[in-house]
């Protein structure tokens, strides 16, 4: 079978410095994947790559059998849109929209039109994913943590995407709040979705079928 | 096709959840484009106002732009020939003018000259002027007149009559120069001719019959006998001196084609601009009947609208740049304000493009927030410009009547609209351009 995500050789550096070196990863659709490592070792820096936000400046990327190592950024924000799910430490969520507008947010973006009421059951279908259906309505700043965190992984949801990034997702969240949304994510995968999960809690990292440790600018196994 | 409408949707969407969730700021962008579009719009306003009572003057005296106009000389049998051509054509209308005295016969007009009513009332008329040999001449508008000098039968003291110009037309002259009925009625076309020639006064004309007690009794040189006109009405023609309109075929019953021919100025001709095969017609007819200037007759269009436009457009222009100079004052306003909110939103924008909104898509979203205050704007001046026109023809029309007609032109509404868009578009170009180049990998690094 072909891999969801092929990455092999991917260097990347930031004024100057060598944050990756030759970072070698695969991801099969379903799979979930923990990456570990310190603080500054560039695991945002890999996520960035493998999203689509930046580009590498060497090695390859082959997304199925397409080669989009050097995607321009017209295509590169298609493939976002279409292709993943982006989950933070912190929300990002707007706070003059709705949890319903935040989900919808990622159906507005240009990259195809949906009809109002398709789109809405969309949204709701994501967020009764997540467990928040009721909470649709409320606005950012009248959700705990958690719910916002969950709102954030409905929007990543929404476009059903193959491949889940999420970037120490529980990092703002006490232990048992973020169990929840480890939860949710791996959840996703089950739908065959493929997912790496950038973390520093050892038991979040377990759950998932691989766990990976980025260090002097490499991915190795970590267990 | 599809996915534009799509993009162009997404941007209005999200441009308008932009200005709801900000509604102060966008309150602030409106305060401070709102003098300038207004300026845009009183300016246009105004100067549309002035240019259509401007073209409406002038098409009472000229005609209506375009209208074909064409002068007939009266040599041979030109005039029956040209009265007969355009007889039953409801498109050409001749006319014809004539002096005429209306009154107490045998009295010299009150005007002699058929002077205007403030020249009569100052007095003498004209200034007076004398000659190297001591002769001695009033003027008036139509020429100057010796004093003192027996030209005619006449005695010297004026009595009470007063001299016009006398218009004889075939058809209703008012399809080619709007007159505005002041009293009573206009020529009645369509009705049999009657015997008392029936005749409407212009404004001029009607202020001596205002003030002097004159006889209806009508003199026209040559003229059968003395008839004893009924005045139907009055109308504004916007001419400065008296005149008096008559139907051609009323006035024909008491004047033979022969003095009317002699005492006439020429066959005036106005045509629809369609009209064109009438001239051709009457050139045929002329030539065969052997005249000369047949092959001359030229049909002139009138160009009022272009004689105002040029009166009015440098003007217009000049206040337009002044109202454009506050519009920019307004711009430099909500960039600054853009260009901070830009700074503020970084992670807004940096958001919308993870999640798949194009760069040119995120610099349509804050260009159509922009855009679209400066509609808002537009539509806030555009209400004012009309409330502002609505009281100024409702309290001024009372002391200037031409003020109390004023309708919003809708020049005025189309400037609003582009000045507000052109606001909007410099107001957000630059804030867009920085929107769109904000990097994701940097803002979304957790
Ligand atoms: N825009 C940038 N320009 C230059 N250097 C950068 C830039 N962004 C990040 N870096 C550097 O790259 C390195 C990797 O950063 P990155 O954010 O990927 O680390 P991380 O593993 O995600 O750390 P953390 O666990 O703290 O989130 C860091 O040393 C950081 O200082
Ligand atoms: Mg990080």
């Amino acid at each position: 079978m072909i891999p969801l995500v092929r990455l092999s050789g991917i260097t990347k550096s930031l004024q100057g410095n060598q944050i990756l070196t030759g970072v070698d990863l695969t991801v099969h659709s379903g799979e979930a994947i923990a990456v570990l490592g310190r603080s500054g070792s560039g695991k945002s820096t890999l996520l960035s790559l493998i999203g689509l936000f930046d580009r590498p400046d060497g090695g390859s990327y082959l997304l199925g059998e397409r080669n989009i190592t050097r995607l321009p950024e017209r295509r590169a924000a298609a493939l976002r849109s279409a292709e993943f799910g982006f989950v933070f430490q912190r929300f990002f969520l707007l706070k003059h929209l709705t949890a319903a507008q935040n989900v919808a947010m990622a159906l507005v973006n240009g990259q195809g039109w949906l009809p109002r009421r398709k789109r809405r059951a969309k949204v709701m279908a994501a967020l009764d994913r997540v467990g928040i259906a009721h909470l649709a309505k409320h606005r950012p700043p009248r959700l705990s943590g958690g719910e916002q965190q969950r709102v954030a992984i409905a929007r990543a949801l929404v476009r059903e995407p193959r491949m889940l990034l999420a970037d120490e997702p529980t990092g703002a969240l006490d232990t048992e709040t973020g169990n929840l949304v480890i939860d949710v994510l791996h959840e996703a995968t089950k739908e065959g979705c493929g997912l790496v999960l950038v973390t520093h809690d050892w038991e979040h990292a377990n759950r998932m079928d691989r766990v990976l440790r980025l260090s002097e600018g490499q991915l190795g196994e970590a267990r | 096709m599809i996915r534009l409408k799509g993009r162009l949707r997404s941007a209005l969407i999200i441009g308008l959840q932009g200005i709801r969730a900000r509604k102060l700021r966008t309150l602030l962008s409106i305060m401070s484009l709102f003098l300038g579009v207004l300026a845009v719009v009183v300016v246009q306003a105004a100067s549309e106002t002035a240019r259509r009572a401007a073209l409406g003057e002038t098409e009472l005296t000229m005609g209506k732009d375009g209208t074909l106009q064409m002068y007939v000389p009266t040599e041979g049998k030109a005039l029956e020939t040209a009265l007969d051509t355009v007889k039953d054509r409801p498109d050409v209308v001749a006319t014809t003018d004539m002096s005429a005295i209306i009154g107490e016969p045998k009295v010299t007009p009150i005007n002699r000259g058929g002077m205007p009513f403030a020249a009569v009332a100052e007095g003498q008329g004209g200034p007076r002027l004398t000659r190297p040999d001591g002769g001695e001449f009033i003027c008036g508008p139509r020429g100057c007149y010796p004093i003192g000098q027996k030209e005619s039968s006449l005695p010297e003291t004026p009595g009470q009559a007063i001299e016009l110009r006398l218009s004889a037309m075939t058809g209703d002259v008012r399809q080619f120069k709007p007159f505005r009925q002041q009293s009573g009625q206009w020529l009645d076309f369509a009705s049999a001719a009657s015997l008392a020639p029936r005749i409407v006064l212009n404004k001029e004309a009607a202020k001596f019959f205002g003030t002097y007690a004159v006889p209806a009794e009508m003199r026209i040189s040559g003229a059968t006998a003395n008839m004893t006109p009924q005045i139907l009405g009055v109308v504004d023609d916007g001419i400065g001196e008296p005149r008096a309109y008559v139907r051609m075929d009323e006035l024909q019953n008491w004047l033979p084609a022969e003095q009317l021919r002699q005492g006439g100025t020429g066959l005036q001709l106005l045509m629809e601009p369609h009209a064109t095969d009438v001239m051709q017609i009457l050139k045929t007819r002329l030539a065969a009947s052997g005249l000369e200037f047949a092959q001359q007759l030229r049909a002139e269009p009138v160009d009022s609208r272009e004689r105002v436009a040029d009166q009015l457009a440098l003007i217009r222009w000049v206040f337009l740049g002044m109202a454009g100079l506050v519009l920019l004052i307004g711009v430099a306003g909500i960039l600054n304000v853009g260009l901070a909110t830009v700074g503020e939103r970084v992670e807004e924008f940096a958001l919308r493009r993870a999640v798949g909104t194009s760069r040119s898509l995120l610099a349509g979203i804050v260009l159509a927030e922009t855009l679209l205050t400066g509609l808002l704007t537009a539509g806030a001046a555009i209400g004012t410009g009309m409330l502002a026109l609505n009281y100024v023809g409702r309290y001024l029309g009372k002391v200037h009547p031409v003020l109390a007609t004023t309708e919003f032109p809708w020049q005025a509404g189309v400037a609003g609209v582009v000045a507000g868009l052109i606001a909007g578009l410099l107001g957000g170009l630059i804030p867009a351009l920085r929107a769109a180049r904000i990097p994701i990998a940097t803002v979304m690094r957790a």
